[in-house]
């Protein structure tokens, strides 16, 4: 008995200590350390960021390029009327939800929810936020069928809208696409917006394709671009489709440039 | 009871035994065609799916002949053309599929039924990718570089995600049709 005393009255603390850790341990453990979770959130807050202002400062900055798009959209067309262009009336185009991909790896298409009971017509053209992504190749009667601008088998042609300097692009299955530009010595810089080109057959000219994210210059046999595509290709879920009648050419298997 | 007895009688005669077997084979495949253009979230690896209908032509080549492997391969390899892009064709990598799956000796190499179909597809996915690969390099209008580049990804990504979802295909599939091959046999 005395033995035991002696014993307790030397290891109390340390026992008492120990039994007061468990218990916390499991009551947080219990509590999934909800307590540790709130601490934390507590003590970052000076760290993090607000999100309202940063959707605040965006919007501001999305309203203000909206304007100056329609300032300038409206200029063009003046300016187009006073020197007695044919403009082609803008259509309102048809809203397709995407329903699929393609059914194999090697293919980048999209399945679309419209086919030719809603006035989809094969060639016609596939918008979404952010710019052209491709075109209809295949069209049954409620579905549709995408070859978009990241296939390997779609070449297109395309122009640097700064520097007017032209080119193709091919497909690299996957976000970003190659441009081959036609001179030796393009005026290319990272950043620049890439549109299709008006000598392109398959595509009206003047869509936004993408921005030009790096350049070689002393690729050969023509310098390359790499162009990272606007629309976000990888997980679109509506695209607008738009009417477009290609001309008439003789030799369909050429590259379109 | 009733209900199962009633089943039992059903599946004895041979003419809707036939029938019931043709529209369970033919709606599997069809299942495994309409899953191919989708990309359930959850179920995919940098953008690559598992390739369905490689996973159907390897359970139905199990245990079967060569010949049934290859036209299997063939029917779903068309199939799929008409879902892509007719070149290169699909059906040679199908095929090839079908029938290396059909010779291998699989009750000497691997025993258990649900690994080993796992492990098929594994293989199977990288053969068929390769497959396709060689036929445009043949076709020789892309840079070779990338196609080997991507045909890498696509095989690694498509294996594995393949070979992990093979058993869901396979194994209830393998059942019933070695379910009707007993009752075939049992009342010929």
């Amino acid at each position: 008995m005395f033995t035991l005393r002696r014993w307790w009255d030397r290891y109390r603390l340390q026992i008492v200590l120990a039994s007061l850790a468990l218990v916390s341990a499991v009551a947080l453990r219990e509590t999934n350390s909800a307590i540790l979770y709130e601490t934390y959130q507590v003590l970052t807050r000076p760290f993090q960021s607000s999100g309202e202002q940063d959707a605040l400062l965006t919007n501001a900055r999305v309203q203000e390029l909206q304007q100056r798009l329609l300032e300038l959209e409206s200029q063009n067309q003046q300016l187009k009327a006073t020197l007695g262009a044919a403009s082609t009336p803008s259509q309102p185009g048809i809203t397709a939800p995407v329903i699929g991909r393609s059914a194999d790896h090697w293919w980048q298409h999209l399945v679309l929810g419209r086919g030719q009971q809603d006035g989809i017509r094969k060639s016609d053209i596939v918008m979404a936020p952010g710019g052209v992504v491709g075109r209809i190749i295949e069209v049954t009667g409620h579905t549709s069928r995408v070859l978009l601008l990241s296939d390997p088998a779609s070449n297109v042609g395309v122009t640097i809208s700064r520097s007017r300097y032209m080119g193709y692009v091919r497909g690299q299955a996957s976000n970003r696409v190659v441009m081959e530009f036609f001179d030796k010595v393009p005026d290319v810089r990272v950043g620049d917006t890439v549109t299709t080109s008006s000598l392109s057959r398959l595509f009206a000219p003047g869509l936004p394709i993408g921005v030009v994210e790096s350049v070689d210059l002393n690729k050969s046999p023509a310098p390359e671009a790499t162009i990272a595509l606007s629309a976000p290709v990888s997980f679109l879920e509506w695209v607008v489709v738009q009417s477009y009648n290609p001309p008439e050419t003789q030799d369909s298997t050429s590259p379109d440039l | 009871m009733r209900r199962e007895s009633l089943w039992d009688d059903w599946l004895k005669r041979s003419v809707p035994r036939l029938m019931l077997n043709c529209a369970v084979t033919v709606g599997s495949a069809l299942l495994c065609l309409l899953l191919s253009p989708g990309r359930i979230p959850g179920m995919q690896l940098a953008g690559v799916g598992p390739n369905w209908i490689l996973i159907w032509v390897v359970a139905w080549s199990i245990r079967r002949s060569t010949l049934q492997a290859a036209i299997a391969g063939f029917v779903m390899g068309l199939v799929q053309d008409g879902m892509t892009s007719p070149t290169p064709t699909h059906c040679i990598g199908l095929v090839v599929a079908g029938v290396l799956t059909a010779r291998l000796r699989k009750d000497r190499y691997i025993q258990e039924d649900f690994i080993s179909a796992a492990l098929i597809v594994f293989v199977m996915a990288i053969v068929v990718e390769t497959v396709t690969a060689v036929q445009y390099s043949l076709q020789g209008n892309r840079p070779l570089g990338e196609i080997w580049t991507y045909h890498q990804f696509i095989a690694l990504s498509s294996a594995i995600l393949s070979s992990l979802w093979a058993p869901i295909v396979s194994f209830p599939l393998n059942q019933w049709w070695q379910r009707i091959n007993f009752l075939d046999q049992k009342y010929q």
